[in-house]
């Protein structure tokens, strides 16, 4: 079935989101930057542990070496099955500046450690230098004031959720659409960085803003990589707003490695890390309480931190808090043991819903609802990525496979039935006087290796439109030379869009 | 479902097991408290049946360690029943495999033959060998054409023939030399047996020769074969279920109390001989190259693969310990081999079981510091050194690592294993106590164990 | 979300014993050990964030853990890392782990004879740290594999453990622990851990046989100076990253018996079947569980057919 899409014709591919983890996020900004965020130890230490194995190895052996050691010797520490992965591992330690060539008297070639990296490794290893923030841990006074585990967690699941029911909704949501929104929407700022990370949409002519083909891929990912990803988009805008992009980062990654639960002050930050501690909380990665003092208190809470550097802190308290729900059965029903409306709403994304009870909702996956998650652009491995993700944990007990691969294999064919078109753009000529005519251009666009389609009874020829120049020269050298008719060429070269069949 | 209407209905008729309904939820929907609950009765049997065997080892009793063993499998027709599921037969093979295992690792220097009846025949499958992979290869092996028989229709099957299995056992097992103790472990699956003569017979020269002999049922208590397993000192049971049967295997794997007493008061005429056994010590060879390939693999595979061992009376070369010398009949063992049998001889002793109270003096294990918690009712002691441990280091000491960390730690009692084990081989049981140790026991034991390793 | 966390557990098994030859020498070598074994075992968490610790001290008397702090100890005061103040650059954990080692084992130094459980009333008493002896390190490794068994039962389901203990030791062999060296050893082969052995200063023999059934690395360092570093390069990596760098080469090891009356390793020897001792040659009586043996019978003479003469 011919499917035809409003976006931009370049390119008629579904664009994935991309989400980068700290490396990949770290090779863009520029290298006056990255020495910058080296001079704090936690930086330091978040960079090391994103390291590979054996880069990690690598980094120690040389920590508290002062020479330069020569490339060959560092060579010589992987055994030779091993090599590439060696090579590997080099260029990613030289592409994050963790090292740097230097000469060793003698004329080899050796590698040390950035001065400022290695101090700062040290640092944060043994000791020494300045404690990370000003802000150190008060004593625990009133203990009843203090805020328990469970009840951090349940505030971060909360908010986190606000925010992404706001984007499930779209403005026209909003307080008073659907129970169970203790805190209405969010905030401004919190709705231009969804819009700036392209998640969201404004919808000019009715001034809503609605979710994106991004968006929906975004709200199918499991939390910690949410987080992240959200996070790394707003520190790309945090220039653009006044901020010092290496103080939130640093403080980002510093806030990564408290201990959850523990309470640290807020004495002498500055104006822009207040800020940035707003909008953390807003999210729900810290937790704030003013008290009558003049000095607040922190509690941090790592349970809802994404990234991948505290995706395994978190993992054992996340295991407890978000047990799956969702059983998929044979006959394509879905069960969604949840009383969240976000959860229901995800499930609705490529369901049917069907029934609704106080602790249940039943869900049928039709194809036409997975037609329609994958015309938002949604694609099936992420609604299959989903359910794996939030599957119940009676499924678990008969795996593997965890989902049923008869309902697995049909959203791939859903998703392929889709797939029947390959879009290219081309130059459509018809109308051709004759057949001889109609011939020679034909076999001289073969013969450049330009034709897409041509059909004989029709006598229409289409060439891309990069090979659309040179023929069109060749047809007038053709018809200036000797054509006997006297009106040349018939009218029509049409560019366009043609489809063609996967068969 | 129609199943259900007559409460009594016999095991082979059960379609499906709701064991999910064994496990039932307490007032707030929570399961914890009955898992918790089965655990805690399953741990506690455990206990009991260590200091059950405890007990016994410490009236003196001595262990048959150079243990020969002929296992007699039933593959008659009534091993095709599907009490055990899938069958008999399966669930047998599977345990079997297992208990192979185990038994070669807590018996390094015994051996293992295997022999199975059917067609009112016995066969031997595999001759007594030492090492292990012989054994699972021929069991799989045999279970193949077992297999192909049972494809066709079970006639193949037929008939056990106990006295058949167990005269050949007995042919061979009579030919090995008095210090060695031998003992023949039968599986029956069948109610009947079909013997060319007189079973007693049978039963009465195994007695003469001092072959113990087991006996675990499949089907239900046969008494001939509990008769067997009285008259030759060895033990008889009855399998309820595959957890059970399995549970019963895995009795076996610990050495018997070597012939000089029987419970059942019917000595045997000669005894389990003590005598010295000769045996070789061979040193691992590393033939003169090693491959530049060598240096990185895994050092185990690399010294087998270019070196062994070569015995020390006929130069032969072998791979592997322990082994039995073709050439020359010399046993070779190393000496962790020997190691490994000896906490059968130096057992730790049982602790003490207390309710856990504060004034105990310790708020945590001392051994994995686990902190006691409300639910736990009760701690151990050991009596040597007077430290408490929880339930799960109870069980890990006294099953697998057979060293107590308290003690060992201990400049005064780390010499004296398990205090209280007594001598080994007077006949008189000795009287165990904290500390109560006699003298003589340790400088025995202190003695003994500096010169038994290597320098 | 799929897939497993591996994380790797690390006991440190440090001796501490006072009568061992270098701290007799110099006394600040025990302060300089601990340094590097600190440092170590914070760069052991370095490496990823759900890598665990214990470090256990074996003293003469007894066998005590340094970290995680038992609940003995103050849980109120410095004993949660929640409470741990940050003075300087360090990471809070590392100065956790710092700050409790230190403690610890000034308690364990200081306070001897008083750790001595006090029930019995037959028990001797004395002053315990006067005592010379071995170390005992066969108790130390008891208890090292006891909370290896505890830790890796209370597992969460996805997450796997790797677990290995490491020895640093500056004494010698003790021959009077065989039996409990040999249990430990072979517990932790059947456990799949693998046991690792730094030594300072001699050869223990057994230690070595350790490593060899286990599987781990046994070195011998030539300088004290350099321990820190000589830990790291070696020793840091898990065994499954250990097979991709490259490491020393494991150490030979001489597995034949000692006989039991002259103490010379054997070739051949007879083996008593009850108690499983060694001898070289044969005797009568077993001196060990004084069990007699039959001598072996001989051989019936054959009458010899005297020739009749033919007369």
């Amino acid at each position: 079935m011919a499917e035809s899409s409003k976006t931009v014709p370049s390119g008629l591919q579904v664009k994935k989101l991309q989400c980068k983890n700290l490396h990949d996020y770290l090779k863009t900004l520029p290298p006056g930057v990255l020495d910058k965020l080296y001079n704090h130890p936690a930086a330091c230490l978040a960079v090391y542990r994103e390291l590979p194995e054996i880069a990690r190895h690598y980094v120690i052996r040389i920590l508290f070496v002062e020479q330069p050691v020569p490339q060959a010797v560092v060579a010589s520490w992987v055994t030779q099955t091993y090599s590439k992965e060696h090579l590997g591992v080099v260029q990613i330690l030289s592409e994050l500046r963790v090292w740097q060539e230097a000469a060793i008297p003698g004329g080899l070639p050796g590698w040390i450690l950035n001065p400022v990296f290695k101090k700062n490794t040290k640092i944060a290893l043994l000791g020494g230098g300045k404690p990370w923030s000003r802000w150190g841990p008060k004593r625990p006074e009133a203990d009843a004031k203090a805020k328990d585990i469970p009840y951090l967690d349940a505030y971060a699941a909360e908010r986190w959720e606000c925010v992404l029911h706001y984007m499930v909704m779209g403005s026209h949501g909003g307080p008073s659409s659907g129970g169970g929104l203790p805190q209405g929407g969010i905030s401004a700022d919190a709705v231009r960085i969804l819009l700036h990370a392209g998640l969201m949409k404004r919808d000019d002519e009715e001034g809503v803003i609605c979710i994106t083909r991004e968006g929906f891929q975004f709200l199918l990912m499991d939390t910690p990589s949410q987080v992240w990803h959200f996070m790394l988009q707003y520190l790309g805008a945090a220039e653009a707003r006044g901020q010092d992009l290496v103080e939130c980062l640093t403080f980002l990654l510093q806030l990564s490695f408290s201990t959850l639960g523990k309470d640290y002050s807020t004495e002498g930050m500055s104006e822009g890390l207040l800020v940035f501690l707003q909008h953390l909380r807003e999210f729900g990665l810290v937790y704030q309480r003013k008290n009558t003092e003049l000095a607040q208190r922190l509690a941090l809470n790592i349970a809802s931190s994404g990234g991948n550097l505290v995706k395994s802190h978190t993992f054992g308290t996340k295991d407890e808090a978000q047990l799956g729900y969702i059983v998929v059965e044979t006959n394509y029903r879905v069960y969604a043991y949840t009383n969240s409306n976000l959860q229901v709403a995800l499930v609705g994304l490529f369901c049917e819903m069907m029934y609704r009870f106080p602790n249940l909702a039943v869900g049928v996956l039709t194809r036409e609802s997975v037609r329609q998650a994958l015309r938002s652009g949604i694609s099936a491995n992420q609604i299959i990525g989903f359910l794996e993700q939030h599957a119940h944990p009676q499924l678990h007990r008969n795996a593997p496979p965890l989902l049923p691969p008869t309902v697995v294999d049909q959203i791939r064919l859903w998703e392929l039935e889709r797939d029947r078109f390959r879009f290219e753009e081309g130059v459509l000529y018809s109308q051709f006087l004759s057949v001889a005519d109609f011939e020679t251009l034909r076999d001289h666009a073969r013969d450049l290796g330009v034709l897409v389609w041509q059909s004989t009874p029709k006598r229409t020829v289409v060439v891309t439109k990069a090979g659309h120049e040179e023929v069109r020269r060749f047809w007038k050298r053709h018809s200036k030379g000797g054509a006997v008719g006297g009106s040349g060429v018939g009218s029509g070269s049409n560019s366009g869009m043609i489809g063609v069949v996967n068969l | 479902m129609a199943d259900d209407e007559d409460g009594k209905e016999y095991r082979w008729e059960t379609g499906y097991e709701k064991t999910w309904e064994a496990i039932k939820e307490d007032d707030g929907g929570l399961l914890e408290a009955s898992v918790a609950e089965e655990v805690a009765a399953q741990r506690a049997k455990q206990r009991r049946l260590l200091a059950q065997r405890q007990h016994e080892l410490w009236g003196g009793v001595r262990l048959g360690m150079m243990r020969h063993l002929y296992v007699i499998v039933d593959f008659s027709d009534a091993m095709a029943d599907q009490d055990l599921k899938p069958t008999r037969y399966l669930c047998t093979m599977k345990l079997l495999e297992h208990f192979i295992e185990e038994f070669f690792d807590q018996n390094p220097i015994s051996q293992m033959g295997i022999i199975i009846t059917r067609n009112k025949r016995a066969e031997k499958i595999c001759e007594l060998s030492g090492n292990p992979r012989k054994h699972i290869k021929a069991r799989e092996i045999s279970g193949h054409v077992v297999q192909q028989l049972a494809k066709q229709a079970w006639n193949g099957g037929g008939e056990p023939s106990l006295q058949n299995a167990l005269e050949l056992a007995h042919s061979f097992l009579k030919l090995l030399p008095p210090h060695a103790s031998r003992e023949v472990l039968v599986l029956m699956g069948s109610l009947t047996t079909c013997d060319p003569g007189d079973i007693n017979t049978t039963i009465e020269s195994l007695r003469k020769v001092g072959i113990r002999s087991s006996v675990i049922g499949l089907a239900a208590e046969v008494h001939v074969c509990k008769r067997l397993a009285r008259v030759t000192g060895g033990d008889f049971s009855v399998a309820l279920d595959d957890t059970h049967f399995r549970e019963l295997l895995l009795q076996q794997v610990l050495p018997p109390p070597a012939a000089t007493t029987t419970s059942s008061g019917v000595a045997p005429p000669t005894t389990v001989d003590a005598s010295l056994v000769k045996m070789g010590f061979p040193q691992h060879h590393v033939s003169g190259h090693l491959d530049a390939k060598d240096d990185s693999e895994d050092t185990i595979a690399a010294r087998n693969s270019s070196g062994g061992y070569f015995c020390p009376q006929c130069c032969s070369k072998y791979c592997e310990l322990p082994v039995e010398c073709r050439a020359c009949g010399l046993a070779l063992v190393s000496a962790p081999h020997l190691a490994r049998s000896y906490h059968h001889l130096f057992p730790v002793a049982p602790f003490t079981e207390l309710p856990f109270s504060k004034d105990l003096g310790a708020v945590s294990c001392h051994a994995c510091l686990y902190h006691f918690k409300n639910t736990d009712k009760m701690c151990y002691r050991c009596e040597t050194c007077h430290q408490i441990f929880c339930l799960e280091c109870d069980l890990f000491i006294h099953d697998v690592m057979h060293v107590c960390p308290g003690c060992s730690s201990n400049q005064r009692t780390y010499g004296i294993a398990g205090s209280g084990s007594g001598e080994i081989g007077t006949s008189t049981p000795s009287s165990f106590g904290p500390l109560g140790a006699s003298l003589a026991s340790v400088n025995y034991f202190g003695g003994w164990c500096s010169f038994i390793y290597l320098i | 979300m799929g897939d497993e966390i591996e994380s790797s557990l690390l006991v440190i098994v440090i001796d501490t014993n006072p009568s061992q030859r270098i701290v007799r020498e110099g006394s600040q070598i025990l302060t300089q050990c601990l340094d590097s074994v600190i440092a170590f075992a914070n760069s052991h968490l370095m490496m990823k964030c759900s890598n665990k610790l214990a470090i256990i001290a074996c003293h003469n008397h007894a066998s005590k853990f340094l970290y995680p702090p038992s609940s003995d100890d103050e849980i109120g005061e410095d004993g949660d890392v929640r409470n741990a103040q940050q003075i300087d650059g360090q990471y809070e954990v590392f100065t956790h782990v710092e700050r409790t080692v230190r403690r610890n084992i000034q308690r364990l130094i200081a306070f001897g004879d008083q750790e001595l459980p006090d029930i019995h009333e037959n028990r001797i008493t004395g002053a315990v740290n006067s005592l010379g002896g071995d170390s005992l390190l066969a108790g130390a490794l008891a208890m090292a594999l006891c909370y290896i068994h505890r830790i890796e039962k209370d597992i969460p389901p996805s997450t796997k453990v790797n677990s290995r203990i490491l020895v640093v030791t500056a004494s010698g062999d003790s021959a009077s622990q065989y039996m409990n060296y040999m249990n430990v050893f072979f517990t932790a082969q059947k456990r799949n851990i693998v046991i690792d052995v730094c030594s300072l200063d001699q050869e223990p023999g057994l230690l070595q046989q350790g490593c060899d059934i286990t599987g781990g690395l046994y070195l011998r360092i030539p300088q004290i100076q350099g321990l820190l570093q000589y830990l790291l390069w070696v020793f840091l990596s898990d065994p499954p990253i250990r097979k991709k760098l490259v490491l020393p080469p494991p150490v030979k090891v001489d597995y034949r018996a000692a006989c039991f009356c002259h103490r010379e390793l054997i070739d051949i020897g007879y083996v008593c079947s009850v108690c499983l001792s060694i001898f070289c040659k044969f005797s009568p009586i077993c001196t060990t569980c004084h069990t007699v043996f039959k001598t072996p019978a001989p051989l019936p003479l054959k009458v010899k057919k005297k020739r009749i003469k033919l007369s």
